[in-house]
């Protein structure tokens, strides 16, 4: 009988299709950053969860990068991207310094950033930044990037995880869209909010999206840069911070001008 | 969801109830109307929302409108925000394998009862197939969910008096559709209270 068995199905008819191998050279870390500028100040924040799917890879990787003593970088999106973005990026003002005898300042760093990141235009680094810090003329200042490069400078802005969450609230805080001021007062001007105040809008920011988005927890770091000069007693007097928040001042990077860093750093709900 | 737009709230305060709604209608990325309310009365204490497919905004409409009635000429009394929450999540699981593209958000007050003197305004929430959630806060619904999420996380504060809810759904609503390409072209808000419900619309973007 077996002269007439029917040959197994393996070798004359392909059970399955064949598979199709492919790298795919990025991922999304997750994770939200936000920045707000003030008159003589500028605040950056980012929380510091890093995850993949859903699991969770380090409850503290960093995402906001202090780069000269009036400005700070802060990148989400691809962890592996943004790092060796920042390397980049700092290498450059190091090269800056040594062929100028100076540091490089924020609008140059801004137009700088575009140019490293239109230079990867079709393999891009898979990051959204966000600069804020000191301009030239003292006053707080935002600048946010696409991942080729395109930017602008803002009062405020929030990327990353939870930006659908947290830009209308910023929309409505600090830009007062929606609101009108009450007869006879003066006109809302966006970029001119108390230190006190941007602090409260950031920290509820973040409780916030940690509380309704899975890639957003574990603790908060928020960078507060102030002009060189500038009091600093609505950041380290009594009564200012939260019990469960901490603040340490930086120490000036180069020769220092006066501007001051400070980092505060607050824990965020880790379910 | 994303083929007509539109976007529901509803938030708890202090002996009160608010829900509001978007009111464009689009085709995609085209706009088409900006008179398409999405949020519908059940009884003077009990309004209901249904973001999601148009059409099957109005089947279901009629479709709870029939069974409401129905209940209200057997019973001899007016349904209660509850029972018409567990109405509506049936209607939606009748349809399982072949869904309403609906998410509902249902706001009232239940009228007091010997058993139930002094009952809590309530709303509650489902997703397309009937799954119920009925939050101590706030519900939403609809393309801006996610913005809704985070405005309304941001200013909703518990026992909040009449006009400071409808002060905070506003904003919450108009500043989240504000973000959202597919909700905006106008809002309107309807307070509900013991002994009254207050419609406004509101001056909003056009873009």
């Amino acid at each position: 009988m077996a002269l007439y068995a029917q040959p197994p199905t393996s070798y004359s008819v392909p059970t399955t299709a064949p598979i199709e191998h492919r790298f795919n050279p990025y991922s999304d870390n997750g994770g939200t950053i936000l920045a707000i500028a003030g008159k003589d100040f500028s605040v950056i924040a980012g929380d510091t969860r890093q995850s993949e799917g859903y699991s969770i890879q380090t409850r503290y990787a960093r995402k906001v990068w202090q780069l000269t003593d009036k400005v700070v970088l802060a990148t989400n999106g691809f962890a592996a991207d943004g790092n060796n973005f920042v390397k980049r990026v700092k290498q450059r003002l190091e090269w800056y310094e040594h062929a100028h005898h100076k540091p490089m300042g924020l609008k140059s760093i801004a137009r700088m950033i575009q140019t490293i990141l239109y230079g990867k235009r079709f393999f891009p680094y898979y990051v959204y930044n966000i600069l804020g810090g000191i301009e030239e003329d003292g006053s707080g200042a935002v600048y946010s990037f696409d991942p080729v490069g395109s930017y602008e400078r803002e009062a405020c802005r929030a990327a990353g995880a939870a930006q659908s969450l947290i830009q209308p609230f910023l929309d409505n805080q600090v830009y007062f869209k929606n609101q009108q001021p009450a007869p006879g007062s003066a006109p809302f001007v966006p970029g001119n909010l108390p230190l006190s105040t941007i602090l409260s809008l950031v920290v509820d920011s973040f409780t916030s999206a940690t509380e309704r988005h899975i890639e957003v927890g574990d603790g908060m770091e928020i960078y507060v840069v102030m002009n060189r000069g500038r009091n600093t007693d609505d950041l380290l007097g009594p009564g200012i911070l939260a019990e469960s928040m901490h603040v340490e001042e930086l120490g000036a990077l180069g020769e220092g001008g006066g501007e001051k860093t400070f980092l505060v750093t607050s824990p965020l709900k880790r379910d | 969801m994303e083929l007509n737009g539109g976007s529901v709230v509803a938030m708890i305060g202090k002996d009160c109830v608010a829900i509001a709604s978007d009111l464009r209608l689009g085709n995609q990325s085209v706009g088409v109307a900006s008179n398409f309310e999405k949020v519908f009365p059940v009884n003077d204490k009990l309004y209901y929302g249904i973001p999601g497919l148009a059409s099957d905004v109005y089947t279901l409409r009629e479709h709870l409108r029939f069974r409401v009635n129905m209940y209200r000429m057997k019973e001899e009394r007016e349904i209660t925000p509850k029972t018409f929450t567990h109405l509506v999540s049936s209607t939606l699981y009748e349809k399982r394998f072949g869904p309403f593209f609906v998410e509902p958000v249902v706001a009232g007050i239940p009228s007091p009862t010997p058993l139930d003197p002094h009952p809590r305004p309530f709303i509650s929430t489902m997703d397309t197939i009937g799954c119920i959630t009925t939050p101590k806060d706030f519900a939403v619904a609809g393309t801006a969910a996610d913005k809704l999420y985070g405005v309304a996380e941001g200013l909703w504060e518990p026992d909040l008096e009449p006009e400071d809810l409808f002060e905070t759904i506003s904003q919450t609503l108009l500043n989240a559709v504000d973000r959202d390409a597919l909700s905006g072209w106008g809002v309107v808000v309807h307070l509900i209270t013991a002994d009254k419900v207050v419609t406004r619309t509101l001056r909003a973007r056009m873009d």
